[in-house]
């Protein structure tokens, strides 16, 4: 019956809100006039008059929160009004409050910020249709290249490009993949409608916007009849590009741009799409031209080219797709023995696009959830002490009828608005670091461009705030009402609920240190990683060189043209003040690779061996060194006898250790003999790690032809570098005036130096430590003031204790050293209990690490010092508080 | 809640409802002034106490309230008994004076003899 009672009551108040507390503010209000008639009629002044009239009415906001007590207002209606209590509340006392916000906005701010870029690259839906049943292919070469001086384990497959030749046959006979396109990225030196600009692009089958799902805005997609060379001067462009060089204006198809040869539009594509290449990619890709291959690569299955994706038909999966293409591939191996070792893979292309980075951004996402729970941990230490001082008043409105639930709901409720205040200003916070992250991102993070607020990453924000709030307010508030307030009552500090507070604070101080030892060792395991890093060595000179891709225009059509432009251009070259050593080629390391399969003496088995066309020059410029027999010379071109150079791995790998020179490899069977006649060092050509970055790069076989022997090599010369002396200035632009002044209409493209290159495949590991770095930081920021605060509170309510001693004949060093003594136990519990924490976790972040263990033991021993020296030395400083107790006044 | 709020909520509940059975219909001031001068002194009541009290009273519906003016011209909220009210308050009255007696007869003859 009461609680209909009181349910009805509620109704009336829901219908007509205010007017139940109006009435009540209303009717004390004229009890206060009465008594303040009542004190005038006896000869008070009306200021006294009122004064004596609140006294005798007790306060008309006690009177009111008692009243309201009473009535038993549960959630609803009690919300409004504690929330307008709790503003109140903490504009009384800035000072908690703006500690509490600065520490809580950076705990959310945080989150919010990775949380959006984990969006961006993982969870946004790829711009295409269905995109989920779209899966990338690619061939894996099982017979890997590791030297036999590594760990005794079977070599990982390689993954590689598709042939075209191998394509054809898997189109058509997979039918789990009811569509498969090809594309293969490429930059163009854009001219023709504007100033010339370089843009990135990509040439594709005719089937490739069909089989994303994407049709054009305007125009066309090409025709199967444009992938033929001859038929190809047609592109596609995308909505960007539309816009910022032809003005979106809408007779641009038919009009003619310029990549090199002069490409007709025939279609615009909408805005909004991203290729499948962008992911990595430095520029936006904008223009899309037909694949045009000569007919002769149709039938090379040992030519791996080209980028495929796929889509999944109607009724298959990804499974039943992946076991047919195994099944398909052994059978076209058999048939085609010139396939090698190949054989296709494929998997979704949203996984397949985010392998490299998932577990950094998981790791990420752990370490800044840690970053919050400390925020949490130290502010619930400080509305701990809030709640001590508030006692008094709870003691009294329990002492009153209040009940306790009413109680830690309206502590709850003060959490929630202390939260959400600083989860506003925490999403400002994390919005500008969203920014920040996103200029300082590797470009290996797919649709990091993308990155923004969308209603995700509020609902994420929005989840946190409440999930913080019950964190750090539900406990000190449940805490807070089992106060004895019998004991609340009494006077003085020497109360039993001072100590109390003091041994919860504690606790909560080695959650924090705990918490902030474990992001510390994560972040000491990657510094040294990257260390160790950087000790790898590449084999070649990698400071002074300067590197450019010259990709020659299809006027050079022969190689011997091709030949002819770079052996002037290198004799330019070395003019140029400030170069001391010239090479060119076709790809050099850090910059392109390109494995060939090849025969070796009479052996019909094929080896894997990488490869290069080089001029003689090359390795006096990369600082390779000549180990056995000659190296290339001016001497070695056509006409003469054909000849190579191998590195030393050619031999270990190969050859079971013996000397290569002298023997003799073919690149196919009806291919020219090319006898090696020299031997130099090994080099680690894509960089320092391997892909999964765990362990340094594999130096494998390598063989090197005379790039004036054109016969010898399929692929076209492209790029030249140059040694310079420290300090050279000037050389990028005097390398593109020397390329013009042979050829003016030749572009000079991707010029970087080799450490520039270097740079960009290490910017992920240095992007993930950054930003770990960063959050242990704060952490352990947090985590030692949070230190501070505890010894020195502990300190002032121990005062009286602490005087007793000093009159007793302790000194005032002794008791700092005390107090410094109780701090190092506290600490020690907390990193021990972490660096627990940090040894059974640590093997979630191994594959971020680089060639040091998650558990080495140095890493840890470090971490626990620099805890433990900070924490004692927070607490000594707090204990110096301890030295200006006056013994007199603190034992009144 | 424990049992002296019990007791004191209890026992300021029969004051003010023996306040409007004896007065009439009051309103709060009156209330406390009566009760003050009813224990001539010995109660200080604070008089913020006494609205929850009231709460409770009419939640109960032992009490009704209306808007009123008060003798020298003031708005006022005025309480009255209920018939429910009464019948409580009769109901309460023997329960003390029942518990009043057999505690006064161990107190007067504590041995138990005459």
């Amino acid at each position: 019956m009461d609680a209909l009672r009181r349910l009805w009551t509620r109704w009336a108040e829901w219908r007509r809100p205010g007017t139940v507390e109006a009435d009540l503010s209303a009717e004390l209000q004229s009890h206060l006039d009465f008594l303040i008639d009542d004190h005038l009629r006896r000869g008070l002044s009306p200021a006294e008059a009122r004064r004596a009239a609140q006294l005798d009415l007790g306060g008309l906001e006690q009177a009111r929160a008692l009243t309201r007590d009473a009535r038993g207002f549960r959630v609803g209606d009690a919300f409004v009004s504690d929330v307008r209590l709790a503003i109140r509340h903490l504009r009384r006392t800035p000072g908690f409050t703006a500690a509490a916000l600065a520490i809580l906005a950076l705990g959310i701010g945080a989150n919010s910020a990775i949380f959006t870029v984990v969006d961006a690259v993982m969870l946004r839906p790829l711009p295409y249709t269905d995109p989920g049943r779209l899966v990338s292919v690619w061939e894996v070469m099982s017979e890997g290249l590791s030297a036999p001086g590594a760990a005794a384990q079977p070599a990982p497959p390689q993954r590689t490009a598709v042939a075209p030749a191998n394509l054809a046959d898997y189109a058509a006979r997979v039918k789990s993949l009811s569509s498969m396109a090809a594309y293969s990225s490429l930059g163009f030196n854009l001219t023709g409608g504007g100033a010339p600009e370089r843009v990135l692009g990509e040439e594709i089958s005719a089937n490739y916007f069909q089989t994303l799902g994407v049709s054009p805005a305007m125009g066309r997609t090409f025709s199967p009849d444009e992938n033929t060379a001859g038929r190809d001067r047609v592109v596609i462009i995308s909505h960007a590009l539309w816009q910022s060089r032809f003005g979106g204006t809408p007779d641009v198809l038919g009009k003619t741009v310029r990549l090199g040869e002069p490409h007709e539009i025939v279609g615009v594509l909408p805005v909004g799409f991203v290729a499948l290449s962008q992911p990595g990619a430095a520029e936006p890709v904008s223009v899309w031209v037909p694949m045009a291959f000569e007919p002769g690569v149709l039938t090379r299955r040992q030519e791996h080219l080209v980028q495929v994706v796929a889509r999944l038909a109607p009724n298959a999966s990804v499974e039943s797709a992946r076991a047919e293409l195994a099944a398909v591939s052994d059978a076209m191996a058999r048939e085609f023995p010139d396939m090698g070792t190949a054989r296709g893979a494929l998997a979704p292309v949203r996984a397949d696009q985010i392998t490299d980075v998932r577990t950094m951004l998981y790791v990420l996402l752990a370490a800044v959830a840690l970053v919050l729970l400390v925020a949490c941990v130290n502010v619930a230490g400080l509305l701990l002490v809030r709640a001590l001082s508030r006692r008094r008043e709870m003691a009294v409105r329990f002492a009153l009828g209040a009940t306790r639930n009413r109680m830690v709901f309206e502590q709850v409720v003060q959490s929630l608005v202390l939260a959400t205040a600083g989860g506003m200003l925490g999403l400002l916070l994390g919005w500008a670091t969203t920014r920040f992250l996103v200029a300082v991102a590797p470009a290996s993070l797919p649709h990091i461009q993308d990155a923004g607020l969308d209603a995700r990453v509020l609902v994420f924000t929005l989840v946190i705030v409440l999930i913080t709030g019950l964190v750090f307010g539900a406990w000190p508030a449940m805490q807070a009402a089992k106060v004895d307030p019998v004991d609340a009552l009494k006077d003085g500090e020497r109360s039993v609920t001072s100590a109390w507070v003091v041994r919860r604070r504690a606790t909560l101080l080695i959650t924090e240190v705990a918490l902030s030892a474990v992001l510390l060792v994560g972040a000491l395991l990657m510094i040294r990683s990257l260390m160790a890093l950087d000790r790898v060595d590449l084999g070649f000179d990698h400071s002074n060189v300067l590197a450019a891709s010259v990709a020659l225009s299809p006027a050079y059509g022969t190689p011997e043209a091709r030949l002819k432009f770079f052996e002037s251009l290198d004799a330019k070259l070395k003019q140029i003040p400030g170069v001391t050593a010239t090479a060119f080629g076709n790809r050099f390391p850090l910059r392109g690779n390109l494995i060939s399969g090849i025969l070796l003496d009479s052996d019909p088995q094929y080896k894997q061996a990488g490869f290069q066309a080089v001029n003689p020059n090359y390795f006096a410029t990369f600082g390779i060194p000549l180990k056995r027999g000659r190296a290339l010379a001016e001497g070695d071109r056509n006409g003469a006898a054909s000849v190579a150079v191998v590195n030393e791995a050619f031999g270990r790998v190969l050859l079971k250790g013996a000397d290569p020179i002298g023997h003799v490899i073919r690149r196919g069977p009806a291919m020219p003999s090319i006898t090696v006649v020299g031997v130099v060092g090994d080099v680690r050509r894509t960089g320092r790690t391997d892909e999964t970055g765990t362990r340094a790069a594999e130096i494998v076989p390598q063989f090197y032809l005379p790039a004036a022997q054109t016969t010898l090599y399929p692929m076209a010369l492209r790029e030249v570098a140059v040694k310079m002396t420290a300090g050279a200035a000037g050389v990028p632009e005097a390398i593109r005036a020397v390329v013009l002044s042979i050829d003016p209409n030749q572009p000079v493209t991707a010029v970087r130096t080799l450490d520039a290159s270097l740079a960009i495949g290490a910017a992920q590991k240095r992007f993930q430590t950054s930003l770990f770095v960063l959050f242990a930081f704060v952490a352990f920021g947090l985590a030692i003031v949070g230190v501070y605060g505890v010894i020195a509170y502990g300190v002032s309510q121990r005062s009286a204790e602490i005087a007793l001693r000093l009159t007793l004949g302790a000194t005032k060093t002794g008791i700092v050293l005390d107090i410094m003594r109780r701090t190092a136990i506290m600490v020690a519990a907390g990193v021990s209990a972490g660096l627990a924490v940090a040894f059974v976790t640590s093997r979630f972040v191994a594959n971020l690490l680089f060639e040091i263990a998650p558990t080495d033991p140095v890493t840890y021993a470090i971490a626990a010092a620099g805890l433990l020296v900070a924490g004692v030395a927070a607490g000594g400083l707090a204990g110096l508080r301890a030295t200006k107790v006056n013994p007199i006044t603190a034992l009144k | 809640m424990n049992e002296k709020t019990d007791v004191l909520q209890g026992t300021l509940a029969l004051m003010i409802l023996k306040t409007l059975e004896a007065m009439g219909p009051q309103h709060g001031y009156g209330i406390a002034r009566r009760i003050e001068q009813v224990s001539e002194g010995a109660l200080q009541l604070n008089q913020g106490t006494l609205y929850p009290a009231l709460v409770k009273l009419e939640q109960q519906r032992w009490i009704k309230t209306r808007w009123g003016t008060s003798d020298n011209n003031r708005k006022a909220k005025f309480y009255s008994l209920t018939p429910r009210g009464a019948r409580q308050l009769a109901a309460e009255e023997s329960k003390w004076s029942r518990v009043a007696s057999l505690v006064g007869r161990f107190l007067v003859n504590p041995a138990g003899d005459a």
